[in-house]
């Protein structure tokens, strides 16, 4: 089995995306978590939508050298480290707030503990894109970056003027990523789905 | 830009993922090219050349 084989199983992310994102929801409407519990949450399935659109690609891509490999591989386990220290991080820093009353230097502490793995993350696909030595795989990527960006930028100002005029309630800042997570995946279907239109190959 | 890597490709019974593995670069990559998608860099496009033995211009042509 080649390194890109392990590393490429959209399946099994695509799954565990589903997977989270059903539990989340399941948790929700038993309430057994709060609203913003459940928002904040959603990083978890969003995390693992990164690395089911990077292993799809990698699916379609079994030869892409070495050096492509290499980049893919540290992609996946980045996002996958990142992911599980965000998890831990936001449980401890929320167990913490509702239980300990801690004063406020240590919140601002606390409030870190989610925020660096989050940090953490945009490196990993900065560093993703800088590694990846396949020159059209590197365009993808950017482009559903940029797809990502856009999206933030357009809901951000729609729904921040909404909110201006009181037609809307407020909505925290941190959804940027989120957003930007989605609009990437959806950047990098709608590429893989123009290619697949185009595609003229033998496999 | 258009281009003739399709036809030099087949003329050489060679596949999408034998010149892929030629060039170093992905399948995608490839049918990214001969569809048009893709416009490949300088340095790709000399790698090309290099590999069906021609001259730039004898693959990649003006619209």
């Amino acid at each position: 089995m080649t390194g890109a084989a392990r590393t490429s199983r959209p399946g099994l992310w695509g799954g565990l995306m589903i997977g989270t994102a059903a539990v989340i929801l399941a948790l929700k409407s038993s309430g057994a978590i709060n609203g913003p519990t459940a928002y904040i949450l959603t990083i978890i399935p969003i995390a693992f939508m990164f690395v089911t659109a990077r292993s799809l690609a990698s699916a379609r891509n079994p030869a892409c050298g070495p050096a492509g490999n290499r980049a893919a591989r540290r992609y996946t386990m980045g996002m996958m480290a990142t992911s599980i220290a965000y998890m831990l991080g936001l449980g401890i820093a929320i167990w913490t707030f509702n239980n300990l009353e801690p004063s406020v230097t240590v919140t601002w502490g606390l409030a870190m503990l989610p925020i660096a793995p989050i940090l953490a993350m945009i490196y990993v696909m900065g560093r993703y894109i800088v590694e990846e030595q396949d020159e059209y795989l590197r365009h993808r990527a950017i482009i559903a970056s940029l797809i990502g960006l856009g999206f933030v930028l357009a809901i951000g100002s729609f729904w921040g003027f909404l909110e201006t005029f009181e037609l809307v309630p407020h909505v925290p800042g941190w959804w940027a990523v989120p957003i930007w997570a989605m609009g990437m995946g959806l950047g990098q279907a709608w590429q893989s789905m123009g290619q697949k239109m185009d595609s003229s190959d033998e496999e | 830009m258009k281009n003739r890597l399709k036809v030099l490709r087949a003329e050489r019974n060679w596949s999408q993922q034998a010149l892929a593995d030629e060039l170093g670069v992905s399948r995608q990559s490839v049918n990214a090219i001969e569809t048009g998608r893709y416009d490949p860099s300088l340095p790709l496009a000399f790698q090309i050349a290099e590999v069906f033995d021609l001259a730039i211009e004898e693959i990649f042509l003006r619209d």
